[in-house]
């Protein structure tokens, strides 16, 4: 009985058990989230738009960015270690400025703007300035490391 | 039943050589600390909102289901600072997970473009709770961030959507944990907890995968750019210094300089009442005569009204004052000097001494948040007060004048500003 069940469901019953544990507090919480806001089908939108946004935008956009610059730096098979790090010298502080960028969006690109000033009283220009010299430093920080590694990355890239 | 063997779904085509089990439970592992502490702090705030109070449910009143209200207990006024930390720990975990949480779901993508893409009915189904406990995530962190940042793009009520969305995402991450955890300890057994940290770059291998489970482990391997230590090391310091950033709002002091882009981690000035403020007088559209000369503070029971004072017979009245913080359930907070009377000292004047509620009501003309009902053990709170000055000035308009309520550990948006009126019950 049991193996026959394990071998049509593919699992034991208590996952069986487990499975509907979780969907049933997920379907609860999930109705009452629609039932107590005035527009349910945006929380849907939000949902599922979520899941695309991050699944099928952002992780390929920042995957194809990432070969892209893998590909030029080292392409034909010229992946010695002085390339290596300079692409990772390249990627480290690119993903972190868009990690910042990704975080502090609103702030940095301006969608909270009017919200923001008429109920904080404080002015929001700073924050696009900010970002962009946190960016700047960080690319700056990175050059500046990879130089003072080069000399050793040579010497061994020579053994 | 295989799909098409294209683009993603084709195999080989997720290739590096970083992805697999070990990886993903080295995320996981630190990820889950995080969450729980994200999440039990967020059901402390809506503990500390006192939901069965008078008005205080933002959402279909006091009525049971709103939410947990398992609690039972009122929200303690003891220590101050208690709000300000649980609050804080729930912002500052939130905004440092999301690093460890995109590394996370880059390392399991390959999982997304199975193919074939179901097995078996048990597959399909943890397959389907793979997509509540993504979206679920997702949508959770999401209108968490832009909230704190006041954009509110979304168009649906906040907080209901915020509380129900994190109990999708547990209930999930509960099913997800309790199905993993044989995985995690087999990649463990298998690698090491921490021994491909020590490998350099050309000791870098792909993870072997686990016999008998599908995992992100690739199928043809690129030749690796980045060893293990630094790809972790990397989400790591990303991960720090997220927090870094959002502790600077709550810790003040040198933090706070470092809290560059965290919306609150600015000074307006070093004036008395140069400190930040959730929402300023002209946001909330109270007309200029009401906050002037003319403006008396109404003390009523439910019945009837008992006393009507000036702000100078207040300031006539016996004086408190303390240090308080006062904390923003967006995460940041700000300790000040507040002087004013005690709400015990105003319920003597209302007659009603020995009262257990208090509900203050601000001259705000719209808002959910326009009037707060405050615990027994609040009202009585020594340091609980009518703040009329702050730092040895005058309370501005923008943090509440003429008299704003402070209480020890109360949420922000419950220490009504431009109290009109105060009901004991």
């Amino acid at each position: 009985m049991a193996a026959r069940f394990r071998q049509r469901y593919g699992a034991g019953p208590l996952h069986l058990l487990a499975v509907l544990a979780s969907f049933a507090i997920a379907a609860y919480a999930l109705g009452r989230a629609l039932e107590l806001t005035s527009n349910p089908d945006r929380i849907v939108i939000w949902l599922g738009g979520s899941i695309i946004a991050h699944d099928l935008v952002l992780l390929p956009l920042y995957a194809t960015l990432g070969a892209l610059l893998a590909g030029a730096l080292l392409a034909g098979g010229r992946s010695s270690r002085v390339r290596i790090a300079a692409l990772n010298h390249v990627r480290v502080p690119a993903l972190a400025s868009g990690l910042l960028l990704l975080v502090w969006y609103p702030l940095v690109a301006g969608p909270a703007d009017r919200g923001f000033m008429r109920l904080t009283g404080l002015s929001k220009d700073v924050y696009l300035e900010r970002w962009l010299l946190l960016s700047a430093a960080l690319f700056a920080a990175s050059a500046a490391i990879f130089l003072l590694r080069l000399p050793r990355l040579r010497r061994a890239a020579a053994r | 039943m295989r799909l098409p063997e294209i683009g993603p779904f084709r195999a080989g085509f997720w290739h590096s050589p970083l992805r697999g089990p070990w990886l993903a439970s080295v995320l996981s592992a630190a990820l889950l600390p995080l969450v729980a502490v994200c999440a039990l702090t967020g059901f402390a705030s809506h503990w500390a909102y006192d939901t069965d109070l008078g008005r205080n449910a933002v959402w279909g009143g006091a009525a049971p289901g709103n939410g947990f209200d398992l609690y039972g207990l009122d929200w303690p006024a003891d220590p101050a600072w208690l709000y300000a930390v649980t609050q804080g720990l729930h912002v500052i975990t939130g905004v440092a997970a999301i690093p460890i949480l995109l590394a996370k779901l880059w390392t399991v993508i390959p999982k997304l473009f199975e193919n074939p893409p179901v097995l078996s009915p048990a597959h399909a189904l943890e397959r389907l709770s793979l997509v509540l406990l993504v979206g679920g995530t997702l949508f959770v962190f999401s209108t968490g961030v832009v909230n704190i940042q006041l954009w509110y793009p979304f168009g649906f009520s906040f907080v209901p959507a915020h509380y129900y969305g994190a109990i999708v995402m547990l209930a999930a991450l509960a099913l997800h944990v309790g199905l993993k955890l044989p995985v995690m300890r087999a990649a463990f057994r298998q690698r090491g907890v921490t021994a491909p940290l020590r490998e350099g770059l050309d000791a870098t291998e792909p993870e072997p995968g686990l016999p008998g489970v599908v995992t992100s482990a690739p199928h043809r391997p690129a030749a690796p750019t980045l060893t293990r230590r630094a790809l972790l090391g990397g989400v790591g310091a990303a991960s720090a210094g997220l927090a870094v950033m959002t502790t600077g709002q709550v810790a003040g002091g040198p933090l706070a300089d470092l809290a560059l882009l965290a919306p609150r981690g600015r000074g307006r000035g070093n004036g008395p009442n140069d400190f930040p403020v959730n929402k300023t007088f002209t946001a909330v559209g109270i007309p200029r005569e009401k906050v002037g000369p003319g403006w008396r503070l109404l003390l009523h029971t439910p019945d009837e009204r008992r006393a009507e004072l000036t702000r100078e017979d207040l300031l006539a009245l016996p004086q408190v004052t303390a240090e308080l913080p006062i904390a923003c359930v967006e995460g940041w907070s700000t300790t000040q000097t507040w002087t004013g009377v005690r709400l015990s000292e105003l319920a003597r004047l209302a007659g009603v001494a020995g009262a257990s509620q208090v509900e203050a009501r601000s001259m705000q003309p719209r808002g959910v948040l326009r009037k707060a009902t405050l615990n027994r053990g609040q009202l009585a709170h020594p340091d609980a007060m009518l703040a009329l000055r702050v730092n040895g000035a005058d309370l501005s308009l923008d943090h509440g004048y003429p008299a704003r309520i402070i209480v020890p550990a109360l949420p922000g948006v419950h220490c009504t500003k431009w109290v009109g009126k105060l009901v004991f019950s």
